[in-house]
């Protein structure tokens, strides 16, 4: 059978590879579309069940997911096994790399808040000193934002807050329950802006590549969707140095296929995509490939009880709603102890107290969870981490995965900064929520392991100077122009932000420029 | 099995016999016997017989099969698990801890009775060996002090006794974060684990049921993909990588 060559060949089908393929055929090119998984049937792969039917009564498998802390019986079968596909970490540097393989990637799963970067974060250099600043500013991504809010249907607020860039929001103009109230007018005594949460309604239920954007790109007839194919390569025309297709293997049988592509997209989800090209040996020439790897921490927080909705005593409007608040550190004055700043979720939700927060037992917790019944006030950190040098990701051979490719090591791990930042906001909230009048029964000043928000960036990132960036500020390989990287690999830093919107923003704006580049025969 | 699954499983292979039936005055035929020679692995190896027009109808029969609507339960309602993995004073003492976390109410069973000593013996048997150490560690350690502080094994210490001995580790957590100072750490796992397996058992989803409340614990639960990545691979079916040019030579 004579080989095709494809025009634009994508790894990768989560959010940006979704987002690529929708741009591209909308504009008239064909797209092959390779995902390591299968697609998902969601009425015939899942159904409701109680844990009582399953074998390990809602435990899950004893050992079985040990770094995905996101794991339970229910949603295990979801998450990628590391006997598998196995990663490796210094015994000092736990890390939780959470991984899904199937059609569509993550999107179907991440938590749908919905943030703008700001230019705290694009000329972070500029302000603080640390790192490097993205080639890119806020008004670069200005065209393609509300494109992007418009896919997602992003709810939320317009604050006005430069550090929290308004959207083209559904807009969220409900009144705050009364113990909220409480809490934002709290934050306006110690200068903590409190404000509505930005989050994608999406449709049908759901806000991934697999609703959102590709069924956009199948309506064109010009998209090619092969599930279960594991990319192995991306192989290189030896005559004129680019990328010329890649060498995958079929998931089940292992048979190993070629295919030949004009231009190639990256977008296997940040580490995928490292690791894909290093053991392809390419887009390297500025060292960069696999460093500066950062996220967000989460964990720490604080579990409340409003006291005035204890024993079923809540009023109307008292209680519910959730809320965000945004970084308010190290922006117009300096905080001792940190570089950069952190986010806030705010919960106050009406459901049954968590157990752990109570130290009783027996039927004493019995009478304390009937009475906190409906109580709780609680809040997570999303705090920004800092990209070092020496937070990277390297090769090893030794150890390879199910279909033969070397896996990753992973060397990463938090600082000073990230600890001290973490005390400044517990210490914070605590100080909030008793100004508001909760009382505070649990504050946890311990974040969880480095990978664990999923939110994994950098390791490829972009850069006006070739020897500093793998991609340039189009998100373009400086080595290699027919090949580019469209997930979040290609982050300069990390931010408080879900990087979700950004991600997808860079893909939309990739893609037309691609899209232009091919069309005048640049690329 | 309950009255109303019962009814409502006849009710459904009532309504299946019916349809059966009209089918077949409507002149519907059975399927070919496999007997013809024309089985499942002939027809994947042979396109000519996969094609034939008595494999063609009995596969498309086949395909019309529909699943029969039997109603199942769980083991746990006929059966015991066996206790096979703790030693005999750390069952006795984990039963004694299970009974004082989670004693029966008016309307809920005790972890006793719900079995969760039996499911903890099983899941902690199966567990990776820091789990086991962990839990060893720290029934040992809760012995240990109440022979040391009271003169009696932790089993037989009475409900003030335990009191002392429990209470003030209890601490409250968040997140994936328990307490760090290792025997603290364990009375709030066990703490933790005691209450799922109880909460989660067959015996208080009937509790649940005969009090018209709904069942604890209800999820979407995915079930392994197409099929599961690990199954595959497990069962050796394919090489990890390929095999290299020069195995051929």
């Amino acid at each position: 059978m004579a080989q095709m060559k494809v025009d634009v060949l994508i790894i990768g089908s989560g959010h940006t590879g979704g987002m690529a393929a929708k741009i591209l055929t909308e504009k008239g090119i064909a797209c092959t579309m390779l995902d390591a998984g299968p697609m998902i049937n969601f009425e015939k792969d899942r159904e409701l069940k109680p844990s009582f039917e399953l074998p390990y009564r809602g435990l899950d498998a004893p050992g079985r997911l040990p770094h995905v802390f996101q794991s339970s019986e229910f949603n295990a079968n979801q998450w990628v096994d590391e006997k598998v596909i196995p990663y490796s970490h210094p015994a000092d540097q736990p890390y939780n790399w959470v991984r899904v393989r199937s059609l569509g990637g993550r999107s179907p799963y991440w938590g749908r808040q919905s943030f703008r970067h700001s230019d705290y974060e694009f000329k972070s250099k500029d302000h603080d000193g640390f790192g490097e600043n993205w080639p890119i500013s806020l008004k670069d991504l200005l065209p393609y934002y509300p494109r992007v809010e418009d896919i997602f249907r992003v709810s939320g607020h317009t604050d006005n807050l430069p550090q929290y860039p308004d959207g083209k929001f559904i807009e969220d103009n409900a009144p705050w329950s009364g113990a909220m109230q409480r809490f934002v007018n709290a934050g306006k005594t110690l200068g903590v802006p409190v404000t509505k949460a930005r989050s994608a309604l999406g449709k049908d239920g759901m806000a991934a590549s697999l609703n959102l954007v590709i069924p956009d790109a199948v309506a064109t007839g010009k998209l090619t969707t092969i599930p279960n194919a594991v990319v192995r390569q991306i192989t290189v025309d030896k005559n004129t140095g680019l990328a010329d297709g890649v060498l995958f293997v079929d998931r089940h049988s292992h048979r190993e296929m070629a295919i030949k592509a004009r231009v190639v997209i990256v977008a296997a989800g940040t580490l995928e995509t490292t690791r894909l090209l290093m053991i392809s040996n390419i887009c390297n020439s500025s060292g960069a490939l696999g460093h500066y790897l950062t996220d967000q921490i989460y964990g720490a927080g604080i579990i409340c009880s409003v006291p005035e909705a204890r024993d079923g005593k809540a009023t109307r409007g008292l209680m519910g709603g959730g809320a965000l608040i945004p970084r308010f550190r190290n922006l117009e004055t300096k905080t001792n102890g940190f570089l950069r700043g952190y986010a806030v979720n705010v919960s106050n939700n009406t459901g049954p107290f968590d157990a752990r927060a109570l130290p009783f037992y027996g039927k004493e917790l019995e009478q304390k969870l009937q009475s906190y019944n409906g109580s709780t006030f609680s809040t997570n950190i999303m705090g920004e981490t800092l990209g070092h040098y020496e937070n990277h990701v390297a090769l090893n051979k030794q150890v390879v995965d199910a279909w033969g490719m070397p896996t990753l090591n992973i060397s990463t791990k938090y600082t000073n900064n990230e600890t001290n930042m973490t005390k400044d906001y517990i210490d914070t909230m605590a100080a909030m929520a008793e100004a508001a009048g909760f009382d505070i029964l649990v504050k946890n000043y311990e974040f969880n392991p480095p990978g664990y928000s999923i939110h994994e960036q950098g390791t490829a990132r972009m850069s006006d100077d070739p020897k500093k960036g793998v991609v340039n500020k189009w998100n373009q390989s400086h080595d290699m122009k027919n090949l580019f990287i469209t997930d979040a690999s290609v982050f300069v830093s990390a931010g408080w932000q879900n990087p979700t919107i950004t991600m997808c923003t860079l893909a939309m704006r990739a893609s037309e420029y691609l899209a232009e580049e091919m069309r005048k025969g640049n690329v | 099995m309950k009255r109303r699954d019962f009814v409502k499983g006849f009710a459904v292979a009532t309504a299946t016999a019916t349809t059966a039936l009209g089918q077949k005055q409507t002149g519907a035929q059975n399927p070919p016997p496999t007997s013809n020679g024309v089985d499942q692995g002939t027809m994947a190896v042979q396109p000519s017989a996969a094609s034939s027009p008595q494999a063609v109808a009995r596969v498309q029969r086949d395909s019309q099969i529909r699943t029969p609507n039997i109603p199942l339960s769980q083991p746990d309602s006929v059966a015991v698990t066996e206790a096979r993995y703790f030693s005999v004073v750390r069952y006795a003492t984990l039963v004694h801890l299970c009974e004082t976390f989670m004693p029966s109410t008016d309307e809920y069973p005790s972890a006793v009775k719900a079995g969760a000593p039996e499911f903890l013996d099983f899941y902690l048997g199966a567990s990776p060996a820091d789990q086991q150490t962990f839990w060893n560690t720290g029934l040992d350690r809760l012995n240990a002090d109440s022979l040391k502080q009271f003169h009696v094994p932790f089993a037989k210490a009475d409900a003030k006794q335990v009191d002392t001995l429990i209470r003030p580790h209890l601490k409250g957590w968040m997140n994936d974060h328990p307490p760090r100072e290792p025997h603290v750490r364990f009375i709030n796992l066990a703490h933790r684990d005691i209450r799922t397996a109880t909460i989660n058992s067959p015996a208080w989803a009937k509790a649940a049921e005969a009090l018209g409340e709904r069942t604890p614990g209800v999820g979407l639960y995915m079930h392994p993909v197409d099929p599961g990545i690990q199954t595959w691979v497990a069962h050796g079916v394919a090489q990890a990588a390929p095999t290299p040019r020069q195995k051929h030579a």
